[in-house]
């Protein structure tokens, strides 16, 4: 079974666009949605079989594209496909009353996002990962500014503008290393990068953190993302939220952890993540747009999965995992009710919600703000706990405080939210949804709340792919044992 | 006199020598126009400035005046005394890449200037806290 179709099919359906025009526009949306929906289930079938999976496109030995498909870039291929189906099932309840003008460009768009952010994880080639980097943006870009008005082309611009500085760091870090090393691959890099002098090793780890820190959202190089946010549809928040910068984030930590430079630099990054946290939070508290009280609680989780993960130990990278399924499906929730409100209401000030009348709606996104707080029985709890737990055994007290902290402040935003959702005023029509998108939702809950009661059906596969991505001198040798 | 300062130019220390400082400068030409600058297409160009100078950086680190180009034919029947092909392959990725994704905020920008009449990036204020 090939790693291939994952970056193959999606990709293909935008070329094929022309051809599947003629079957009218429900055929694309029909046709998109399917495929998505096979991938999701040939990810599944790939999880009893997988071990470890090397692809390789060969052009002439030891030239060629490899790929990499192992549990720890499986866990992120099935997150992204399940999230990407969903999504594509949203949309197609949406897309009865109210279309996107021109939706066949739409999903080449979100096709094309897809198969990015998956090359992005599966790649182990540097300069690949660069290419994946640009398609997922310039993708992304477009989906940001896709309405065409003022606000929306604002944003695009602004993501673009940042997008292209984040692209100038990764290359002049891949040229450094190709310079000094003479190789693009992953594996042989792992091996290589501990010769290097210590100057070049901290300057290309600093072009890294700079070209993807723009990417992950970390605290100094931030300041786009909740213009973007606010101006794009939140339709589209959905999928930046839950698939692309959860696929740079993957990368990030990936390469990182194949030639970590030394471990001042990641306890940097540790506090570089807390601080990100806290000041997110913090903005957020007076935020009176929905979007962007999100978009800084966005953030604020990046940042406590940037600390989490970059604390370099099996028990952390486990939390970190189970954070980042139970952040995805949550933001899920969060961006796909503000859509269906937004259709209705035409506004997202928080205090919109006053007047929101669908129990459904307000159900939804409780329980999703819940399980970003961390309460028992949800899945952002066994994350939050695992986390918490590993800061407190390897002893980051002053990480464990900010982490708290910051989460109380998290919890009077969301408070301020759930009261106006509660509140007692005039209510509008009932709010409408389709039987597709009320799936949709109960699936997302579903998993939260399944995450959260029986986290051990889903821990022993998250361990090992935590062990995995620590891994990395088998990573090394399997990719150098195709290449001979 | 031009003899030896034709010679000292040739040598290939001072060659890498040249390529760094002029790429470098150039990068900070990029930097110096993207921080000074406030309309939207100079802040394109500048970014486009800083890349260019990172192409150069990279063919010029990689290139050897000795080698021939990576091409089989008119002669060359195996891969001996060229120049890596790869980084001229990277590079020519990186200027496709780079073009598309500066056409694609050109772009921007006009649809953005027909809407509200706006270039400077000060001004467009659209977002943000009311």
């Amino acid at each position: 079974m090939s790693s291939m179709y994952f970056i193959a099919l999606p990709l293909l359906f935008g070329f094929a666009t022309p051809l599947l025009a003629k079957l009218g526009k429900n055929g694309i949306a029909y046709v998109s949605t399917l495929m998505q929906t096979a991938l999701f289930f040939l990810a599944l079938s790939l999880l009893l079989s997988t071990n470890w999976h090397v692809e390789i496109i060969s052009i002439a030995p030891p030239l060629g594209i490899s790929f990499v498909l192992n549990k720890a870039s499986l866990f992120f291929v099935l997150l992204f496909t399940f999230m990407m189906m969903l999504f594509s099932f949203y949309y197609l309840g949406l897309r009865k009353t109210n279309p996107y003008a021109n939706e066949g460009k739409f999903f080449i768009l979100i096709n094309m996002l897809l198969a990015a952010a998956i090359g992005l994880v599966l790649s182990s080639d540097i300069f690949n990962i660069y290419v994946f980097f640009e398609i997922a943006g310039v993708s992304a870009y477009i989906l940001s500014a896709y309405k065409k008005t003022p606000k929306a082309l604002e944003a695009g611009l602004k993501y673009l503008i940042t997008g292209m500085m984040a692209s100038v760091f990764l290359l002049l870090a891949i040229t450094m290393i190709y310079i000094h090393l003479g190789s693009l691959n992953l594996g042989v890099l792992s091996q290589t990068f501990e010769t290097l002098p210590y100057n070049i090793k901290l300057l290309i780890s600093v072009f890294l953190l700079i070209g993807f820190g723009f990417k992950v959202e970390i605290f100094p190089l931030n300041f786009w993302v909740t213009d973007v946010y606010e101006g794009s549809s939140s339709l589209v928040n959905a999928l930046f939220s839950s698939i692309v910068v959860k696929s740079y984030l993957f990368v990030f930590f990936h390469i990182l952890y194949l030639f970590m430079p030394t471990s001042e630099f990641s306890s940097f990054l540790i506090y570089l993540g807390a601080t990100s946290m806290i000041v997110a939070e913090i903005v957020a508290l007076k935020q009176t747009n929905l979007k962007r009280v999100f978009a800084y609680s966005s953030l604020g989780q990046i940042g406590f999965i940037f600390a989490v993960m970059a604390s370099e130990n099996v028990y952390a990278l486990t939390a970190a995992f189970f954070i980042i399924l139970a952040h995805s499906v949550a933001k899920m929730m969060i961006f796909l009710s503000i859509t269906s409100i937004q259709r209705e209401h035409k506004s997202v000030k928080i205090a919109t919600l006053k007047e929101l009348n669908s129990p459904f709606i307000t159900l939804m996104m409780i329980l999703a703000m819940l399980s970003l707080l961390g309460i028992p029985l949800l899945a952002g709890f066994v994350g939050k706990f695992l986390a918490l737990k590993d800061f407190a055994v390897t002893g980051e007290f002053v990480i464990l405080g900010v982490i708290v902290i910051a989460s109380l402040i998290e919890s009077v935003y969301y408070f301020k939210i759930a009261g106006n959702l509660f509140s007692n005023g005039e209510k509008r029509s009932k709010l409408i949804l389709t039987l597709s998108q009320k799936a949709v939702f109960v699936t997302l809950a579903l998993v939260l709340l399944l995450v959260g009661t029986v986290p051990f059906l889903f821990s022993s596969f998250i361990n090992d792919a935590a062990q995995v991505m620590m891994d990395s001198s088998t990573y090394a040798n399997m990719l150098m044992g195709v290449m001979k | 006199m031009i003899e030896t300062f034709l010679t000292y130019l040739n040598q290939d220390s001072t060659i890498t020598a040249m390529v760094n400082i002029g790429s470098m400068t150039l990068f900070f030409i990029g930097l110096f126009g993207l921080l000074t600058h406030r309309h939207i297409l100079r802040i394109f160009i500048s970014i486009s400035i800083m890349e260019i100078a990172i192409f150069l950086f990279f063919i010029g680190n990689t290139f050897d005046k000795r080698f021939t180009a990576p091409i089989l034919g008119d002669g060359n029947t195996a891969f001996v005394a060229m120049n890596d092909p790869i980084p001229h392959a990277m590079i020519l990725t990186a200027i496709v890449i780079g073009m598309a994704v500066f056409a694609l905020g050109i772009s921007f920008a006009i649809e953005y200037y027909k809407l509200t009449g706006k270039t400077d990036i000060n001004e467009m204020n659209e977002l943000g806290e009311s």
